[in-house]
């Protein structure tokens, strides 16, 4: 499961980035708070395919799938 | 640098209130610094308390490990002014309500400044947050852990900051850089966010803090229906806020500059001082000058949207329908603060970090409305459509016209990048998109009046002097060899003449066929122009406004479309092409944009001319 299919008002943990992932994203991601650990909601899921907003600690961030889709989660 | 003169570098992650804390430090009294070598803009400004002190407003980032090519220009200068010793110390702003991602970067910020051996301090802000929740952060714990001093303030509001001079004196002072050589920081990447992550939580605030009314928000702006239609309410109240609510400060200008021509004139002599006064200062300066309170409007409504938060999630609603154009969400801001001037929208699109897109937002910029077009806009909608209401006098026709135009504008920009990206099959690769949705706030409408204010200063001072000099030479060939008696015998008449075949497939003479061709120094000066020519040839007692005079001209009404469309699609902005060709590297995108669109403006004037003579 990724983050991408992660519904409105459900959370799960981190648990890794895709080995397809860029190791510059993986870094970024990793700063933004999206680490391995780290408990994600997925606060909104705007329709027609546009970015969701995934809470992490106390700031929110939109990702589009081809990113969300990277990040898998348990 | 001088040992009496302290250069306090702010940097911190884009909204971490930097800037905010920035205006509060210096009052708001910035100029652009120069680095030798950098191209990124470094606001500059004296300290208030202290004018021995200036602080540096580094542009905001999230990492010193940079993936974009805007994040990279603002690192590299950060390291450049370390590397050149020209900072006495580092204030690295943190949000304390999100302290565990101030922190990942204070901590990389950390070790920079240890490398370099300078002084670095730790402002975590917004406590008044905090106060709010009754919440608190423990600075002394975390200065304690990290062997830097941490002070707790607020950019709003000003709180702790009279601590602020104190703590950067003895931060300065050698005896404490002996204690700065913390071992705290972690030598490899991989922990940084770990020891954030420790410190966060051992001297972080404790709970939840993310404002419920910012997801009730978010459900409503980004809702299918609600977030669709609230999007194109804003947009067309941006639009109306340019034409219909300037129109009283546009009027007042205009009335100003009738009283100042009924006092000076009469002042001057008769004959050729007289003649100059009226055609080329009057009608040719005070032309352009009566715009200016619409550039004013139009930056002040851009700066509400992007400070209230909402902008972030225009780009979240722009996202998907862009990509079908080949663009990115991100493209959205650039494009949008193109609507002020392609300048910014040019220097935005450096946050569009896919190079493919960014090249795609470049084209579309050139054809993004921007305000230098309003009075060419706004004079031929004056001219052409009747002011007449509708709803209470909050919609005008010419409010709609300009709104027409605006999107024709846009709309062409967006079939452009379609046509591109399709028929190129390396533009088709995306990169993701990761975007922090900012907390919405009211706006701060101090800096806001300010940063607007600037711009039509900006406006004034850097299209005025293009203005003024073109108007001169135009009253000189129009005004001579025969004293303004008959402006067709001048040497612009002559030469207006040669040019006229090219303008004459849209119906009009030489007179707009010179306007035209002195716009492309920059849009306005159309205007200008234009005002000078019917200022010597009409050689009225009084100031009529120009929008008379091209009523009165007989212009028919598709020569005024095919020019609006004309001016929408032509790139006719030298600045434009220089920043273009020194954010590519080459001229080689700029004139190839220069030639292409020039063409399209022609091609398209021309059928629309034919359009509307044959259905009016």
């Amino acid at each position: 499961m990724t983050l991408w299919d992660l519904k409105q008002g459900t959370f799960a943990t981190v648990s890794a980035f895709k080995a397809s992932l860029e190791s510059g994203y993986r870094t970024r991601l990793s700063e933004l708070g999206f680490h391995p650990g780290e408990l994600i909601t997925c606060v909104m899921v705007p329709s027609l395919g546009a970015p969701k907003l995934y809470r992490v600690n106390n700031t929110v961030y939109s990702l589009d799938d081809s990113i969300a889709s990277m990040i898998e989660v348990a | 640098m001088s040992p009496d003169r302290f250069n306090i570098a702010l940097i911190g992650s884009p909204n971490s209130g930097k800037s905010l804390l920035f205006n509060r430090l210096t009052g708001l009294n910035q100029k652009v610094a120069n680095f030798p070598g950098i191209t990124v803009d470094i606001s500059s400004g004296k300290s208030l308390t202290d004018l021995s002190t200036d602080y540096l407003d580094f542009p905001g980032v999230y990492s010193l490990h940079t993936i974009s090519g805007e994040e990279k220009l603002a690192v590299d200068a950060f390291y450049s002014a370390l590397e050149a010793e020209q900072l006495s110390a580092v204030v690295c702003v943190v949000d304390a309500t999100r302290l565990e991602k101030g922190l990942i970067f204070a901590l990389q910020v950390l070790e920079a400044c240890r490398r370099y051996s300078t002084p670095m301090l730790i402002v975590a802000n917004m406590v008044d947050v905090l106060d709010q929740h009754g919440m608190q952060i423990d600075t002394k714990g975390l200065s304690d852990a990290l062997k830097v001093p941490v002070l707790a303030i607020s950019g709003k509001t000003g709180m702790g900051l009279e601590q602020l001079p104190q703590s950067l004196a003895s931060t300065i002072a050698p005896t404490e850089q002996l204690l700065f050589a913390s071992d705290i920081i972690a030598s490899d990447d991989s922990l940084t966010h770990l020891q954030a992550q420790q410190l966060a939580n051992a001297y972080g605030p404790k709970g939840d803090l993310l404002i419920n009314a910012q997801t009730r928000l978010d459900t409503f702006f980004l809702h299918s229906w609600f977030g669709g239609v609230s999007f194109f309410l804003i947009m067309y109240l941006l639009f109306q806020s340019i034409f219909t609510w300037a129109a009283p400060l546009m009027e007042g200008v205009e009335a100003l500059i009738q009283m100042v021509a009924g006092v000076v004139l009469p002042l001057v002599p008769e004959g050729m001082a007289s003649d100059f006064t009226a055609d080329a200062l009057f009608g040719g300066i005070g032309a352009f000058l009566v715009f200016v309170p619409q550039v004013f409007v139009l930056t002040l409504v851009v700066g509400i949207l992007e400070d209230s938060g909402y902008l972030a999630r225009a780009a979240v609603i722009c996202h998907k329908p862009l990509r079908l154009f080949g663009l990115t969400g991100k493209s959205f801001i650039p494009m949008l603060s193109s609507v002020a001037c392609a300048i910014p929208g040019i220097y935005a699109a450096r946050t569009v970090d896919s190079p493919r897109k960014r090249w795609l937002t470049y084209l579309a910029i050139p054809l993004m409305p921007c305000s230098a077009r309003l009075p060419v806009y706004s004079l031929l909608i004056a001219a052409f459509i009747p002011a007449h209401k509708a709803l209470g006098g909050l919609v005008g026709w010419q409010g709609l016209a300009m709104f027409g135009i605006y999107m024709f504008g846009i709309v062409c920009a967006l079939l452009v990048t379609a046509i591109v990206s399709r028929s190129r099959a390396e533009m088709r690769s995306d990169l993701p998109f990761v975007l922090e949705m900012p907390p919405y706030r009211l706006p701060s409408w101090r800096p806001l009046l300010r940063n607007a204010w600037n711009r039509s200063k900006h406006f004034v001072t850097k299209a005025g002097k293009i203005i003024f000099i073109v108007t001169v030479v135009i009253w000189i060939l129009g005004y001579f060899p025969n004293q303004g008696a008959s402006l067709g015998d001048s040497w612009l008449g002559s030469m207006g003449r040669w040019i006229e075949p090219v303008f004459a497939p849209f119906g009009l003479d030489w007179k707009y066929g010179v306007a035209i061709l002195t716009s492309f120094l920059a849009r306005e000066v159309f205007v200008g122009t234009l005002g000078t020519l019917f200022g010597i040839e009409g050689a009225e007692e009084n100031f009529v406004s120009l929008t008379q005079q091209i009523q009165d001209s007989g212009l028919p009404i598709g020569s005024g479309v095919a020019l609006l469309v004309f001016f929408a699609i032509a790139l006719q902005c030298v600045s434009t092409l220089a920043v273009l060709a020194r954010e590519t590297g080459s001229w080689r995108l700029p004139t190839q944009l220069f030639i292409s669109y020039s063409i399209f403006a022609y091609v398209a004037a021309f059928t629309t001319y034919h359009l509307v003579e044959f259905l009016v």
